[in-house]
């Protein structure tokens, strides 16, 4: 075999291999060399192995990161839907979005909606040290406008406005997050599942 | 709605229909024995006038493994370098039938129905 065509060949699987990671190193060794041996097959069909027939080869493979694409997806939104794990949800998140504009913006909504969950969590458990100033803030900005706020109460209370809720923040707090929580990750998972079935194949 | 719009309308849908069908061909191509990836490729351009790009098949391989229907095996060969064979487990044989029953089922209905666009041509 052709030198550079030898190294041809590991280069692409290299790259591909670089964006298995997450699936298990078994899987991805198996399909690696499953590539390996359907590339080698497709370049010496007319007898001999030239550059051209492994270029040929790689070409209708097409790129390695949409590949690797191919193979993860699914792997992902399956992991993600039996964990149902924020951090297993954003993790999934992370590489769909990466693969896709769709998957980027799911991903965005969800870290927003984690974030806020977090928040109001947060706000609740800090209420009852500071009970002057932690809670939900409403006080005129500095361009005339008012301003919503949930405030942990680090740094003193805002110089004028008042806070809403009193000691309501800590129900609302933990119901509130529990909602966000839960509503995020079945939006995202609900996006996972539309995702798939429009690309995918009927089960 | 140009005509333009119209037949690539007409293309796209022409896609997700053999996109639908891939699943059901890969099965049925492994019924009478054990391939490997690219006997799959070739039966399915022979065979059927699916023509599937390498790197569709072997992903839906992948899962359809991960699924259970199927099951690879390396097998040496004289070329050199193994090969990955693959074959039908019994839930693969068992989910073929299946989709082959639907199929016919829903074939002849189609073409029942579509009776009367055909005596048009």
């Amino acid at each position: 075999m052709p030198v550079d065509a030898q190294q041809r060949i590991d280069a692409y699987l290299n790259r591909l291999r670089g964006r298995l990671r997450g699936l298990d190193a078994e899987n991805a060794r198996e399909i690696v060399e499953e590539l390996r041996s359907h590339i080698l097959d497709r370049a010496t069909q007319g007898g001999e192995m030239t550059l051209a027939g492994v270029d040929a080869a790689l070409a209708s493979l097409g790129n390695p990161e949409q590949l690797a694409g191919e193979y993860m997806a699914d792997d992902l939104l399956k992991r993600a839907e039996v964990s149902r794990l924020p951090w297993r949800i954003l993790e999934s998140l992370f590489r769909w979005g990466s693969l896709s504009v769709a998957g980027f913006f799911v991903l965005l909504s969800a870290v927003l909606g984690y974030f806020l969950g977090v928040v109001f969590i947060l706000v609740a458990a800090i209420k009852p040290f500071h009970p002057q100033t932690a809670g939900f803030w409403v006080y005129p900005d500095s361009t005339g406008g008012t301003t919503y706020s949930v405030r942990m109460g680090f740094g003193g209370a805002p110089a004028s406005g008042h806070e809403l809720l009193g000691w309501w923040i800590v129900p609302i707090g933990l119901v509130g997050s529990c909602a966000l929580l839960m509503l995020t990750t079945n939006f995202a998972l609900w996006c996972a599942r539309q995702y798939r079935r429009s690309r995918a194949l009927p089960r | 709605m140009s005509d333009r719009d119209q037949q690539s309308g007409a293309v796209s849908w022409e896609v997700q229909l053999r996109k639908g069908c891939l699943e059901l061909a890969i099965l049925a191509a492994l019924w009478d024995g054990r391939l490997y990836g690219l006997e799959i490729l070739r039966r399915l351009e022979t065979a059927s006038d699916l023509i599937v790009s390498e790197g569709t098949v072997y992903p839906l391989l992948n899962r359809l493994r991960a699924l259970g229907l199927i099951q690879g095996e390396w097998v040496e060969s004289e070329s050199g370098h193994p090969r990955k064979y693959y074959g039908l487990t019994a839930a693969g044989k068992e989910r073929a039938l299946q989709m082959a029953a639907i199929w016919t089922r829903f074939s002849t209905s189609m073409n029942r129905l579509l009776a009367p666009l055909a005596e048009r041509k």
